[in-house]
């Protein structure tokens, strides 16, 4: 070798060495010159606006960092949902940073779709509508979610200008018989809310009020006001429907009934409580009436239609009989069986027994999505489309043809050729797909506008994020296509506040920014003082008669997902991802079963069930389970799309494509559950994507519960030792140590020592916190696939624990890092990832771990979780990630943290101000979001603080005391009452 | 003494000489088939491992919540098999049993292959290989020190010191032997041999020296043999696992070590010896004695076996309890039956003297209880957190092609290794067996 040859091969070594061992290379980093003046880089901006995921209109405020919005939460001052938000909510800013989202107006011609720009999409929706108005009256059609007054009143009026009737409003959930139901027993034909805070007695025929139901926010809140225990009372909510939903979980009675046969049990409560002369307050002879038409009703008649026990009809009665501020509510907005109005209609009346002046309804505060249309009237809506000469058919954020049974004709009537279509959607749904141009328009977190969720109230909507496009809000669109060049204003903008000035809602310029600030206007209404009087229809009487069920053979039900609300959520990932919260399966939509009919079937868990019916078939995956009735298939409405972007379509199924298209006549509603005509299991298989192993606690004092009379009394004294039963509640400070049970000294806190108490009496199990911890954390989302593995990512998963006496029992358990004084991970690691503050936070160092997983194997609660793989964010899903927690890496393990990041920004404003953080100053994402303030946070070394106060608890333990971890996670036991 | 039973009377040393020196021979061309088709093991398992560098260890089955799956079956299961190679060069050595010489030199082999190839799993193990230097003890700027708490740490230690003595026992024994070599040889291997002779000539003072150092050797590696695996077993002890966390576990592991170890030398054992013609050297006598010591082995590892389900019994312990339950009626019950049959009720056989002197027999039942010993480790290490203090992250764990490609890559660069060996160094020690034949007479080499 010359030497030059050596310098070569030298020189070009080194370079290539150098090269291949860079880390990746950095992206380019832009600072800004002129910053807008509301954008302090590094940072958070929060805008408050009003979540549009259902139409309950809880207020929220969105967080932005340099622009995108990272984390949405709830608005405390906002009276639905007072600072809290469910898990759609949580949810919500999916939908800006969805990697499926369209940012371009697209157009179908022959058949192919192509972009166009929004200058040309405006043109052609402009001159369609002309064409349209021109040709004759009506010809231009529109179908809208529930949407608030403004634009509602813009939609009509631009209808009208291109000579047009209003829009239909359609929600797939309408609460059709409900509303027949307040109609022909109040006289309103519409959603009064409840008070149900005020109530000592629930008596539910099937509503799911903390799922789907109205406004499931604010009646979570409302139900733990009344059921949580408090100075030793406990209100009481017995739950009566074929199956037990989350709702029916959270009970202290659940009474299977046949479906249908709600109405039954309530006709004959009617019966007996109008026996025992209730019902002075009745318009003159309509108790006697209705006694006359409940003749047949007696107690073995109702029990055996009904299929309940004797023994369970007593308690029931003698429940309502006790209670002195009883509230009776009807069917879930969907799921509900036959004579779902009737049940209604009885639920109501018993209501005006029980409480003649009828304090527990609202009929100010009406819900906003009474205005939705009936479905009879959908469906007369759409074969008008179908067989008139419509010429132009706008879609605003519906999603019929996923929405209505396939038989519903919509299909047909969006796919005339001789119309135009126009979607003004984000995603390629199963509508857009059939349009003829997809235009999408901005989303709620990205316009102005106001709604509210309640009659009457003021909700305001502002852009909260940098635009993803050029997409403009519907509103505006409609000013400048309807219009002409004389539009009443230059924008939607100036147009929402000059109605709002105009309306009284908004006086000035300051109130309007005050408002803005606000989320909305929420003076206190003023009390009127007009008592509501009931006007009840004189032949009530009528309707009080049930439908005889045809068959006894199986039933499905679609019942409404907590998740997928109806469908829309089913593209926002973290709602896929994070487990439903009674079957623990997430990504699928297993077919719920009891056991009993299980065996007499033959068939097994996992088993693939093909369903059919008159109108389709699908296959779903058994999932055993004793909270429904036996001969009872519960399937979840939401998931099967054909379209719907990546992580909707091909997911779960749809048992909406198999129901029958008939509405129940009397109150014009959808018909949720039918007999199919063949159930076979098909001899395949297919795993369920379960992340939990064992449905019971095998006895190892995990989610512990005590009767409400053992707290009252006190119990008997108990004998401290060291085993399992006699185990103390020791407490991660110093005092939890004891010569007898620890070897090593206490650790040295400073100042500090985070702690959070959950409340096991307060958790429904909605996930809401799965999903605030998702968002906040950055968490990766790994698909069914891996799931099934066995490699979820969660950092918070609220487990559910079956009692195995009775396994309709349930006892929910946000388990999460405990954060353990004695942490049984961190002596394992042999590189100190785990470390132990001096605030008592065992962080993990994820730049010092190398993966030994030892912590995860050494970890009793088994909340560590390890990164598997490089988890992937499509763009631009990462704009949402949280820029003050940092994406892990692939061989690292990690778990919650506490929020360490808000810990550590509550000590920079406390240094700043020069004081100690405040009780309370701290709010981890899951604390600040749970609906029902069941996770407490704060200071365990301030004696003052809520957690510390909360320990001394008599319901206070610890999950597995027993390990003498010390975990500063201290549960309360869940109180249970027998009725 | 009854030394010369287990070797042939009229071996004469220049036999020996031949015989082993006849083994460094030029190789024929099977040898070379065996060694490509090892190659592309190893090679296979190379690809498989820096696959899982790339993508990450996902590509493997473990999960939530068995975070640790075949690749630490593995590592305990290959430092199980290295703990019966020193238990014969040394343990036997020191008790003066006669009947190990002549497999002495393979077994303590075995023993430097094996925890070399188990040294390698823990890094396959780990998430991030690459920052594997955190657990060396070096002075930094952060002052950060690993944390000698965690039994991986001891792992470190116990698993480099055993290496390192092994190694060097190894090749002290070697020396003369090596020297024998080097004086037949010629051309290049005659240089390599001087090198590595580090110039033995036999004279008096150098036996001397020699004799001495091989007896610390010895000494030294006994109690390694006890503490090295014992130190695997407070990995899984000192954590507090059901099925885990119990004190039995340092003798219950030692003993199958040289349980299994024992049966992987006997099923190396009788292809070498029939391979290399070592039939007069290697006889039934010792293969026998090695037999009946897996019967006690045997004996000690089922008693263990009882004892963990006395314990979970006695204690009234609920999560113990059902952890033992499960391992015997749960999903791993095939595991359990496995490791029970393979490794505490097939060797009873060996009571059998037809049996035991069977080499059919003798090979098939080393292998069923070395598979046996595989599952016993995957029982334990999959079953205990499996089915752990949580009921509702309970789960199952099953391997992936990954797994098996490393675990195939594993034993092919194992036996790569050995092969490599037999052809280059003498498998078999002259010098004990010289000694066998005439104890007492002069060293002549």
């Amino acid at each position: 070798m010359n030497r030059r040859t050596f310098l070569k091969i030298a020189g070009l070594g080194t370079i290539s060495i150098t090269a291949a061992c860079s880390s990746q290379p950095d992206e380019t980093l832009y600072s800004l010159v002129h910053a807008p003046d509301d954008m302090v880089t590094g940072q958070a901006t929060w805008y408050a606006s009003t979540c549009r995921e259902c139409p309950a209109g809880c207020g929220v405020l969105a967080k932005n960092r340099e622009g995108r919005i990272v984390k949405i939460e709830g608005n405390p001052l906002h009276p639905i949902n007072k600072g809290k938000l469910c898990i759609r909510g949580q949810a919500a800013v999916q939908a800006i940073y969805n990697p499926d989202r369209i940012l371009t107006p697209m157009l179908k011609e022959s058949g192919k779709w192509h972009a166009v720009n929004f200058g040309q999409a405006e043109a052609i929706l402009r001159g369609k509508a002309k064409q349209a108005a021109e040709k004759g009256y009506n010809r231009v059609r529109m179908i809208t979610e529930v949407i608030g007054d403004t634009l509602h009143a813009l939609f009509t009026d631009a209808l009208k200008k291109w000579k047009s009737e209003a829009p239909l409003v359609f929600e797939p959930f309408a609460y059709e018989s409900l509303k027949t139901a307040n109609r022909e027993v109040f006289g309103v034909d519409g959603l009064p809310s409840y008070r149900m805070d005020k109530a000592d007695l629930l008596v539910v025929f099937g509503a799911d009020f903390l799922e789907t139901w109205l406004s499931p926010v604010e009646y979570a809140r409302k139900f733990k006001a009344m059921h949580a225990v408090q100075k030793g009372k406990k209100g009481r909510f017995i739950f009566i429907s074929p199956y037990q939903s989350l709702t029916g979980v959270n009970s202290d009675l659940w009474i299977p009934c046949n479906p249908g046969g709600e109405a039954v049990l309530a006709f004959g409560i009617l019966k007996e409580l109008l026996s025992r002369n209730m019902g002075h307050d009745l318009p003159e002879g309509i108790g006697a009436s209705i006694l006359k038409q409940l003749a047949q009703f007696d107690r073995t008649y109702v029990t055996k239609r009904s299929g309940i026990s004797e023994h369970q009809y007593e308690r029931l009665l003698k429940a309502l009989l006790s209670s002195e501020n009883p509230l009776v509510l009807g069917t879930p907005s969907a799921g509900a069986g036959p004579n779902s109005l009737q049940t209604n209609v009885a639920a109501n009346l018993l209501n005006l027994l029980l409480d003649p002046r009828l304090t527990l309804l609202d009929f100010q505060n009406r819900h906003r999505v009474e205005t939705a249309a009936r479905r009879i009237d959908v469906l007369d809506y759409i074969e008008s489309i179908r067989k008139g000469a419509s010429d132009l058919v706008l879609l605003n954020n519906v999603n019929p043809i996923f929405s209505l049974p396939p038989t519903s004709g919509i299909k047909e009537a969006l796919d005339k050729k001789s119309m135009f279509v126009v979607c003004f959607s984000n995603f390629w749904d199963e509508t857009a797909r059939l349009s003829d141009m997809v235009l999408p328009v901005r989303h709620p977190l990205e316009t102005w506008d106001e709604y509210g969720g309640h009659q009457g109230m003021v909700s305001t909507l502002q852009p909260a994020a940098g635009l993803m496009n050029d997409a403009s809000t519907l509103g505006d669109l409609m000013l400048r296509t309807a219009y002409g060049k004389t539009p009443p204003a230059s924008s939607y903008k100036v147009h929402l506040l000059a109605r709002m000035f105009d309306k009284g809602k908004v006086s000035g310029k300051t109130g309007w920014l005050k408002t803005l600030q606000n989320g909305g206007g929420f003076g206190k209404a003023a009390p009127t003082d007009k008592k509501f009087k009931p006007s009840t229809n004189t032949d009530i009487a009528k309707t009080l008669s049930v439908t005889e069920s045809k068959s006894d053979g199986i039933r499905l039900i679609a019942a409404p997902s907590i998740r997928y609300f109806d469908g829309r959520g089913a593209n926002k990932v973290w709602l896929s991802e994070i487990p439903d919260p009674l079957t623990r399966v997430s990504w699928q939509t297993p077919v719920l079963i009891h056991p009993d009919t299980l065996k007499k079937k033959g068939w097994k868990q996992e088993n693939l069930l093909r369903i059919e019916s008159k109108t389709g078939a699908l296959e779903a995956p058994i999932y055993k389970t004793e909270s429904v009735k036996p001969g009872i298939l519960v399937m979840s409405i939401g998931q099967g799309h054909e379209a719907y972007g990546r992580y909707a379509k091909g997911w779960g199924q749809n048992p909406l494509a198999v129901l029958p298209p008939a509405t129940d006549p009397a109150s014009g509603g959808p018909v949720m559950s039918f007999h199919p005509v063949s159930v076979t299991v098909s001899g395949k298989k297919k795993n369920l994507a379960i992340t939990s192993g064992s449905r019971i606690q095998h006895g190892r004092k995990i989610a512990l519960t005590v009767s409400l009379g053992e707290l009252i009394s006190g119990g008997k004294g108990k004998k401290q030792g060291l085993d399992m039963n006699a185990f103390p509640l020791a407490l991660p400070l110093p005092e939890g140590y004891h010569p007898k049970r620890d070897i090593y000294p206490p650790h040295d806190h400073d100042t500090y020592r985070w702690s959070m108490v959950v409340d096991l009496d307060r958790c429904v199990g909605c996930n809401a916190c799965a999903a605030a911890c998702y968002a906040e954390n950055n968490i990766g989302i790994v698909g069914e696939k891996r799931i099934i593995e066995g490699r979820e990512m969660a950092w918070l998963s609220v487990e559910r624990y079956h009692n195995p006496d009775r396994m309709e029992e349930i006892v929910f358990l946000p388990m999460l890092c405990q954060h353990c004084d004695n942490a049984p991970c961190e002596s394992v690691c042999p590189v100190y990832a785990p470390h132990h503050s001096k605030e008592g936070i065992n962080n993990q160092i994820y730049n010092r771990c190398i993966g030994t997983r030892f912590c995860a194997q050494n970890c009793p609660y088994k909340v560590r979780r390890f990164n598997w793989f490089e988890w992937e964010w499509p763009s631009p899903s990462h704009m949402q990630l949280n820029p003050d927690v940092t994406v892990r890496a692939k061989g690292v393990m990690e778990k919650c943290s506490f929020c360490i990041q808000r810990i550590k920004s509550a000590h920079t404003d406390a240094k700043n101000e020069k004081r100690l953080i405040l009780d309370g100053e701290v709010l981890p994402a899951c604390v600040q979001t749970c609906p029902t303030e069941a996770l407490i946070f704060g200071n365990l070394m301030d004696k003052q603080s809520r957690v510390r106060k909360l320990v001394a608890d008599p319901r206070a333990y610890q999950v597995m005391g027993y390990l003498n971890t010390k975990p500063a996670v201290i549960y309360l036991k869940k109180v249970v009452q027998e009725i | 003494m009854s030394v010369l039973r287990n070797m042939d009377t009229d071996v004469t040393y220049n036999e020996i000489d031949q015989t082993v020196l006849k083994t460094l021979e030029s190789p024929s061309r099977s040898y070379w088939l065996v060694i490509v088709l090892l190659f592309l093991g190893v090679l296979v398992g190379a690809a498989c491992w820096l696959y899982q560098i790339f993508i990450g260890i996902g590509v493997g089955g473990q999960n939530n919540p068995v975070a640790w799956g075949t690749y630490l079956i593995n590592f305990v299961f290959w430092v199980g098999i290295a703990h019966s190679g020193t238990l014969i060069s040394a343990i036997l050595y020191l008790f003066r049993a006669g009947w190990r010489n002549p497999i002495a030199r393979a077994a303590e082999t075995m023993t430097v292959f094996a925890v070399c190839i188990a040294g390698l799993f823990p890094f396959i193990h780990l998430g991030r290989v690459w920052m594997v230097y955190y657990m060396l003890p070096y002075p930094n700027q952060r002052n950060l020190w690993p944390n000698f708490q965690s039994p991986l740490m001891f792992d470190v230690v116990a698993i480099s010191t055993y290496l390192m003595v092994s190694s060097l026992f190894w090749y002290t024994g070697m020396l003369p032997d090596l020297a024998t070599v080097r004086d037949r040889a010629t051309g290049f291997r005659k240089k390599i041999f001087s090198i590595i002779s580090i110039g033995w000539t036999g004279d008096f003072e150098q036996w001397r020296h020699y004799t001495r150092g091989f007896l610390f050797f010895a000494a030294l590696a006994t109690p390694l043999v006890i503490s090295v695996h014992s130190v695997v077993s407070w990995d899984f002890a000192l954590a507090i696992v059901p099925g885990w966390h119990t004190t039995i576990f340092a003798p219950y592991f030692v003993a199958g070590a040289i349980h299994s170890g024992l049966a992987m030398v006997i099923t190396l054992m009788i292809p070498l010896r029939k391979i290399f013609n070592y039939q007069r050297f290697i006889t039934m006598d010792v293969l026998e004695n090695v037999a009946k010591t897996i019967i006690f082995t045997g004996l000690i590892v089922g008693f263990a076996y009882a004892t963990e389900y006395f314990i979970a019994w006695y204690s009234h312990n609920i999560v113990e309890q059902e952890s033992f339950r499960w391992r015997a009626m749960g999903e791993y019950q095939f595991g359990f039956i496995l490791m029970v049959t393979c490794n505490s009720m097939i060797p009873l056989l060996f009571f059998v003297k037809r049996i035991r002197r069977t080499i059919a027999w003798l090979f098939g039942i080393s292998i069923l209880v070395n598979i046996g010993m595989w599952f016993e480790r995957f029982v334990i290490i999959i079953g205990g957190v499996a089915h752990g203090f949580m009921p509702h992250s309970w789960g199952l764990y099953k391997p992936t092609g990954i797994e098996f490609g490393i675990m195939l890559g594993s034993f092919c660069l194992f036996f790569f290794l050995f092969v490599l060996f037999v052809k280059h160094l003498p498998s078999v020690s002259m010098t004990e067996l010289k000694e066998m034949v005439s104890a007492g007479s002069d060293n002549e080499h």
